[in-house]
């Protein structure tokens, strides 16, 4: 066992560092549920940091009453799944061509996507909005849908180059060998075979789209097809002083996804090394 | 049909929706942002050719100073690299032995990365809050009320404090790749490391930071790029002030198309971003490839 | 099992995802207009827009009008992004006057209203237009429908501890004052310094009330020299103010929202902001308040030289598809929000005022001022194009941050908005 080799107050002070860097990491969410919960009197200057002496539910009332927080969070589910089929569809597509049909230039072309991990994504915005403008998509979810799957496609072809490298080529050949052309062979071999990448390349495109916060904001006018990011910030920007509902309003877009990743933590870890190992 | 155009066909339509999402959203916009690049434009008027005017006064212009953005941009990119990395390392070779709560401490050091990155600002706002928030409020309580400060508001501390959390929220993201690489690396390889007799800090050293190379890379490309990119926390949180002294590439190229009315010099900033973080991922590929 | 549940979800949302989509349903005989505002919610217009688009859809039947609303600093990027494309714009619009609307104007996207503006002229002064009027024929873009002036609001409970009851009338016994609240540890201004727009609420009633309104109206068009003693003058006053910690020291870190509540706390002696407070103010504070203007710096100037006037305005874009509608519900919607906003206390009105309305007491205030108005000078990021208006206020800005001297500050301005 590696941790022999060390004394045991060096292990000690070595707990301590994880266990404080844990603290570091899990405070901010834990202040925010405590002070989603109380009033402004406890927030600022009896109670900063203690749990709720009184329990304020109402402030969850309020921030759900003013815009309408559950709205957004279906607006940013509904953007975040379609952008991860899109990418996945798209991707899973691109890297069979690239790395399963022989033909001259598919390097280059693998290439070509790699440049898509460094393109900033705020430097197409201009032209982004004209474009999407002209074909009458500003102002639908499409609007960000669209550009989110097109900044997550690099990533996608990178992780699914990774997984399909796993499959044997023999599988490809005997498919072939019994009649099936590039797309039998693509359906039937390829696609059942590539499940363990849906976690994966899920996880990396949530990542991507779930927080993104200037699209989202030029992009969507309407009220109701606001995201959360946008959400969040203009209900704080109209709380400035009453944090109350302001931290209810972060808590209310945050504890889905904690929920889901307390339960999912196993997993998303996996899927998300799975990518690192693979890419 | 001819079977080879068959075939090159197949590979048309396969290429065809991942070329056509990449071109148009991706390649079509740095071509026009370019064309822009080189006129004087207020977005609403005809564009007018002034050629590399841009280019000159952007690299000119004191009122603009690029060189401020690209300082702040750089050192965030460096304290990145020397901080952030380093640390989420030597986290991830700590939690790769075999260690009690590792699955735990894992989880919990990822969090940061699975919430959105405004809920992450609003919040640190708040505990930088120079009379209520968290900071100045413990500094209070343990007696070192010099030492409170009006964190974002000061231009000596502001910059400062906005690093932070960019540089917590990603330290589970960089220790949970390099965990990954870690765990990849052939148990015989240690063990027998360690049977004749290295150090774990030998072995660290010799064996797994030589074999996770691939993955150092990454992360160093991804940390670099990101930093120079950054823009969500800095925006949420200073948004480049007080007196400009945040600013970074990102948030002069905003203030440049939306505030300004000059989608020239915006868009000229929008190329010199494209360039700098291609540069950059080229030099550090360039530099993994070598020390091979 | 679960995979099937997973993909028949993700398949629902697809669905959903098109059926939603925003195809916008009009019923044969129904028009919907769409209007663009910054009245969100917390807005304290917000009430006065939703009844007057509820007037007007009773007396238009078969016409709604949808109303977008965003927060203020998210809807200039937004309104901008729209205009510079030209697509996706609504048919009525929120604007500032001058420089702001002016851009979109010369750019071909704002209805002119000359013809329209004939049947209104009794009840909307030709005065009050001023602000949306361009080219070499002063054609006019927009209604206005309120007006603001830089209100100095004073909590008098404050300015009582040192014994003063009212505003002090000249310079030399407001800074008689505000040492006095200082050495009482009262913070005699808030001020956000995170908002450059604020810093500038201070500086140009210095600015106007030591070289008058021409003078700086000259400057702002580019006439003048901004090299003028009398500006040196206002700086020098204003970077003293500082280094005399008039000001909250936290203002750095706070935006105008949170220094507003701060002095309906009573944490501050003055606020100094645009009379759209006059609301918020009069309805919250707890202790005597008393609304003014600041002492002149020089006694040549009259002390009513304000900053501010009409600019709130509601303009029509030139793509609009029921032009004549929308500029008949773009009239409607100004004078119901001019006499909603006087009523409520909001704000000043631009069209002739019910001279019986019951107002409050901060209004009527800002009406008086407004009434003896010398001259009125609009804000300076409003009136400059955007451009120089930024660069304006990073001037503003570093003068408050003490990194220019007064004389580098005029050079400055002189040099980068030539």
């Amino acid at each position: 066992m590696n941790s022999l080799y060390e004394s045991k107050p060096k292990r000690i002070l070595i707990y301590c560092l994880l266990i404080l860097w844990a603290l570091i990491s899990i405070f901010p969410v834990y202040w925010m549920l405590t002070f989603s919960l109380k009033t402004n009197a406890e927030i600022f200057g009896e109670n900063v940091a203690g749990l709720p002496r009184e329990w304020v539910w109402s402030n969850y009332t309020r921030a759900l009453h003013t815009g309408n927080m559950p709205r957004y969070f279906l607006n940013s589910l509904i953007v975040a799944i379609a952008t991860i089929f899109i990418t996945l569809a798209a991707s899973v597509m691109a890297t069979y061509a690239i790395t399963r049909l022989r033909w001259k230039g598919r390097k280059r072309m693998n290439s070509f996507f790699m440049l898509g991990l460094t393109i900033p994504i705020h430097a197409s915005i201009v032209p982004l909005y004209t474009t999407l403008a002209k074909i009458k998509l500003l102002d639908t979810l499409w609007a960000l849908i669209i550009p989110y799957s097109a900044f997550s496609l690099a990533m996608g072809i990178l992780v699914c180059t990774g997984f399909m490298g796993d499959i044997p080529y023999d599988l490809d050949e005997a498919a072939m060998l019994d009649g099936c052309g590039t797309w039998g062979t693509f359906f039937r071999v390829i696609v059942p075979l590539m499940k363990p990448a849906v976690a994966t390349v899920g996880i990396y495109t949530f990542l991507q789209c779930w927080n993104e916060l200037m699209f989202a904001n030029i992009f969507i006018n309407s009220d109701k097809w606001r995201t959360l990011p946008v959400g969040v910030q203009s209900l704080s920007g109209q709380y400035t002083t009453d944090w109350g509902p302001i931290g209810a309003a972060l808590s209310i877009a945050t504890i889905p996804t904690l929920i889901f990743y307390v339960f999912m933590s196993k997993k998303i870890q996996d899927s998300f090394i799975a990518g690192a190992v693979k890419g | 049909m001819n079977k080879s155009f068959r075939y090159k066909l197949n590979i048309f339509l396969f290429l065809l929706p991942a070329l056509a999402l990449f071109v148009t959203i991706l390649i079509a916009p740095i071509v026009m942002s370019l064309m822009y690049s080189l006129t004087k434009w207020n977005g609403f008027t005809t564009p007018e050719f002034i050629g590399f005017k841009n280019y000159v006064e952007l690299f000119t212009s004191k009122s603009i100073n690029i060189s401020r953005a690209l300082k702040n941009a750089f050192l965030l990119a460096l304290l990145s690299c020397c901080i952030q990395l380093p640390f989420a390392l030597w986290l991830a070779l700590r939690l790769a032995r075999p260690i009690k709560g590792k699955t735990a401490l894992l989880s919990i050091y990822f969090m940061p990365v699975l919430i959105s990155t405004v809920v992450i600002g609003q919040l640190w706002l708040k505990i930088y809050n120079p009379d209520y928030g968290v900071l100045n409020v413990l500094l209070r309580a343990v007696g070192l009320e010099k030492w409170t400060q009006i964190w974002l508001g000061d231009k000596k501390y502001a910059l400062g404090a906005a690093f932070v959390p960019i540089l917590w929220q990603y330290v589970g993201y960089h220790m949970l790749l390099m965990y990954a690489g870690i765990k990849g690396v052939p148990t015989e390889l240690t063990e027998a490391a360690l049977l004749d007799g290295c150090t774990p800090s030998q072995v660290n050293r010799y064996i797994i930071i030589p074999y996770i190379r691939p993955i150092l890379r990454v992360s160093v490309i991804f940390a670099v790029t990101g930093s120079l990119k950054s823009f969500d926390l800095i925006y949420v949180l200073t948004n480049g002030g007080p007196s400009h002294t945040t600013e970074v590439p990102s948030t002069l190229m905003i203030s440049m198309l939306f505030l300004r009315n000059r989608y020239g010099m915006g868009s000229t900033i929008a190329v010199m971003l494209i360039i700098l973080c291609f540069f950059f991922a080229l030099v550090i590929n360039a530099v993994f490839k070598e020390e091979k | 099992m679960k995979k099937i549940l997973s993909l028949a979800l993700a398949l629902c949302m697809i669905v959903a995802l098109f059926t939603a989509a925003p195809v916008k349903a009009y019923a044969d005989d129904e028009v919907t207009l769409t209007l663009w505002s910054i009245a969100t919610e917390s807005d304290s217009s917000h009430q006065a827009f939703v009844d007057a688009i509820a007037a007007f859809e009773a007396e238009h039947p078969g016409v709604k009008i949808e109303h977008v609303t965003t927060e203020n600093e998210a809807y200039k990027t937004k309104i901008k992004a729209a205009m510079s494309s030209g697509e996706g714009l609504p048919d009525i619009f929120f604007t500032w006057g001058m420089g702001f609307l002016g851009e979109f104007v010369n750019a071909g996207r704002v209805y002119c209203v000359d013809k329209e503006y004939e049947a209104y002229k009794d009840e909307l002064p030709e005065a009050m237009t001023v602000n949306v009027r361009y080219g070499d024929d002063n054609s006019m873009y927009g209604v206005p429908y309120t007006m603001s002036l830089i209100t100095l609001y004073a909590n008098m409970d404050l300015l009582a501890e040192v014994g003063y009851d009212e505003i002090p009338a000249t310079y030399e016994d407001m800074m008689a004052c505000c040492d006095a609240l200082v050495a009482k540890g009262i913070i005699p201004f808030g001020v956000a310094g995170k908002e450059k727009w604020c810093l500038s609420e201070y500086v140009e009633p210095l600015v106007i009330k030591s070289v008058g309104g021409q003078a700086l109206r000259d400057m702002y068009n580019g006439e003048a020299s901004w090299n003028n003693e009398g500006v040196v003058k206002a700086i020098e006053a204003f970077q003293g103010m500082v280094d005399k910690g008039y000001f909250d020291p936290s203002a750095n870190a706070l935006s105008n929202d949170e220094v507003k509540n701060n002095f309906i706390a009573g944490k501050y002696a003055f606020y100094q902001n645009g009379s759209w407070n006059n609301k918020d103010i009069g309805e919250q504070a707890q202790f005597n308040v008393k609304a003014g203007t600041f002492p002149v710096l020089d006694d040549s100037i009259p002390l009513y030289s304000m900053i501010g006037g009409p600019n709130n305005t509601l303009a029509v874009t030139e793509s609009s598809e029921h032009k004549d509608l929308a500029v008949e519900a773009a009239f409607f919607l100004a004078r119901y929000m001019s006499d909603a906003d006087y009523k409520s206390g909001a704000n000043l009105p631009c069209w002739a005022a019910d001279p019986n309305a019951e107002v409050n007491e901060l209004i009527q205030v800002a009406a008086d001022m407004a009434s003896k108005a010398e001259d009125m000078v609009l804000f300076g990021d409003n009136f400059l194009s955007a451009d120089a208006a930024n660069t304006y206020l990073d001037y503003i800005e570093m003068a408050w941050a003490g990194e220019v001297t007064p004389q580098e500050y005029v050079e400055g301005l002189d040099a980068d908005l030539g």
